[in-house]
């Protein structure tokens, strides 16, 4: 089993504060690694090292055997990483079709485009009915399904889902972990980050525990689940 | 008043508008992208006339110096010369500040405008004194009684909507645009979906100051002289004309652009002293701010460029 994103030793952080401590983490292909973490642990900041948003200060990041720590954020992502980012983030201003073509602005062909966004109305008919609709005027939970089928426009090898489950009713989330476990098993190597730890973990193939900004805990799903450490990441020493 | 008389008015209102809308263009076009006010625009406007003046007289030592074809030369060159300097401009002055206060850039960029004008001035051979714009189209006109209508002037106006009505499909409709709308919405997530910011950027620096330049040539071939000094009015109109529009917005600056063009030709119908045409438009301009503070076309920030 080959590693796809590995990460060693990561410090990074804004201005003068470190929030990353020495992180390292490895992401093997095919599966789904998880994340975990309380707020504040330094999830959205290693997120943000991987893909060049604000560089790490030292350790280094490799994407497929070659070191990303850094390089330019649209040369990481052409390399086939996508991110389907915190609070979804779709562009309120465009329609449906149009966030899509920009999901899958790496790829120039535009025929290749053209089939990629068959292929996500193909598993969200509801983004197709949608499709000349302004994303602003959607509602939360279509937002999530745009922004998913975003993130797939790139065909990525890697996709980083940064904490899907935020703001969505339970159902949703039931849903959003689903696309997701099924877009795994299409072949798509996930880094799913979570603060839901039950749902994630049902999911995952294996996880770490982010905590103060340094790995607390490793292995696989089912270890995780019964954890001491888990809990004492979360709740507190 | 006759109709002749009323079409002419007309006719001329156009054309200004078509130049203080593709100046206003410019500024929108800044402020959607990186929210920010570049006031040395106008001054790009008058050193992109400059630039054409310049290439006419290379050409003319070629003996070239006649007819359309070197007014397309000379029009090729400006627009050339002020797209690559906008895209340098954003590069070196206004990138480097994105961090720093707005203030900074408008400041920055403010200075740069009066070197940029001040450097004519001093370094254009007899640059402080009008200079005679040379007349390279067709000098037809078809007279309806009292109008004259100049063949010259339905070609600006042509090449001038042609080229707002251009740049409008180009980010409607095209890749590039597409990459241009989403940094102007989110550069964040534009970044994420792979979009090379930085580029965007200069494209749209670049994009902007081609538009002020055949604006600034539009100006000499309309009213066949050019000054250094003709860019501190032009900035201002079209700054004025794209907040009454709504900045961020095309259709803003195009609107604010006509609304400007008219109200100077109202007051110089209107009073019997033409000079007092810009204290007329400015006033009312004032009027209209004061009641619709965001604009025309408010943008909401969702609908950028």
């Amino acid at each position: 089993m080959s590693t796809l994103l590995q990460i060693e030793d990561v410090i990074s952080g804004y201005d003068q504060a470190d929030v990353l401590t020495g992180v390292s983490i490895e992401v093997p292909a095919q599966q789904i690694t998880c994340l975990l973490g309380s707020n504040g642990a330094g999830k959205t900041t290693l997120i943000r090292a991987i893909l060049g948003l604000t560089p790490a200060r030292s350790g280094r990041i490799m994407f497929e055997g070659v070191e990303i720590t850094h390089e330019a954020t649209h040369r990481i992502v052409g390399l086939g990483i996508s991110c389907i980012p915190e609070g979804r983030r779709v562009f309120p201003g465009m329609t449906v079709r149009e966030n899509l073509r920009v999901g899958g602005y790496t790829e120039t062909k535009r025929d290749a485009v053209d089939k990629r966004l068959e292929e996500v109305f193909e598993t969200f008919p509801r983004l197709e009915e949608r499709a000349d609709q302004l994303a602003g005027t959607m509602s939360g939970g279509e937002q999530a399904m745009l922004s998913i089928g975003r993130g797939l426009m790139s065909a990525p090898k890697l996709l980083i889902v940064d904490e899907p489950s935020l703001g969505l009713s339970p159902l949703l989330v039931k849903e959003n972990f689903k696309v997701i476990q099924r877009v795994n098993e299409l072949g798509v190597t996930v880094l799913l980050v979570e603060q839901n730890v039950r749902q994630t973990l049902a999911i995952a193939h294996q996880g770490y525990v982010l905590s103060k900004g340094r790995i607390a805990a490793h292995g696989d799903a089912d270890r995780l689940r019964d954890d001491e450490e888990v809990r004492a990441a979360y709740f507190g020493n | 008043m006759d109709f002749g008389l009323v079409a002419q008015y007309l006719l001329n209102g156009i054309v200004l508008g078509v130049i203080y809308s593709m100046v206003a263009a410019g500024f929108t076009l800044f402020f959607g992208v990186l929210n920010v006010i570049k006031f040395s625009h106008g001054d790009v406007v008058m050193a992109g006339a400059f630039t054409a003046l310049a290439a006419f007289a290379g050409l003319e030592l070629l003996d070239a110096g006649v007819g359309m074809f070197a007014a397309l030369i000379i029009t090729v060159a400006g627009i050339v010369a002020m797209a690559t300097l906008g895209a340098v401009l954003a590069r070196m002055l206004i990138l480097p500040l994105r961090n720093a206060p707005p203030l900074n850039t408008l400041l920055i960029t403010l200075m740069f405008g009066l070197a940029l004008r001040e450097s004519v001035r001093l370094f254009y051979p007899n640059g402080s004194n009008p200079k005679p714009f040379p007349q390279l189209l067709p000098d037809l006109s078809m007279t309806f009684g009292n109008l004259a209508l100049r063949l010259d002037s339905v070609l600006l106006i042509i090449v001038g909507l042609g080229a707002i009505v251009g740049v409008h499909l180009l980010i409607q409709r095209t890749r590039i645009g597409l990459a241009v709308r989403a940094v102007a919405q989110d550069p964040e997530t534009a970044r994420i979906m792979g979009i090379n910011f930085e580029r965007v950027v200069l494209l749209t620096f670049a994009l902007g100051s081609g538009l002020a330049a055949l604006a600034g040539i539009t100006n000499g071939l309309y009213y066949s002289e050019v000054n250094f000094g003709m860019g501190l009015l032009l900035g201002v109109i079209g700054f004025s004309a794209a907040v009454v529009g709504g900045l961020g917005s095309i259709y803003g600056a195009i609107i604010g652009g006509f609304l400007f063009a008219g109200l100077q030709t109202i007051g110089a119908v209107w009073f019997a002293v033409p000079a007092y045409k810009d204290v007329f438009a400015f006033g009312c301009i004032i009027v209209l701010m004061a009641w619709k503070p965001t604009g025309l076309l408010a943008e909401r920030s969702s609908e950028r460029v």
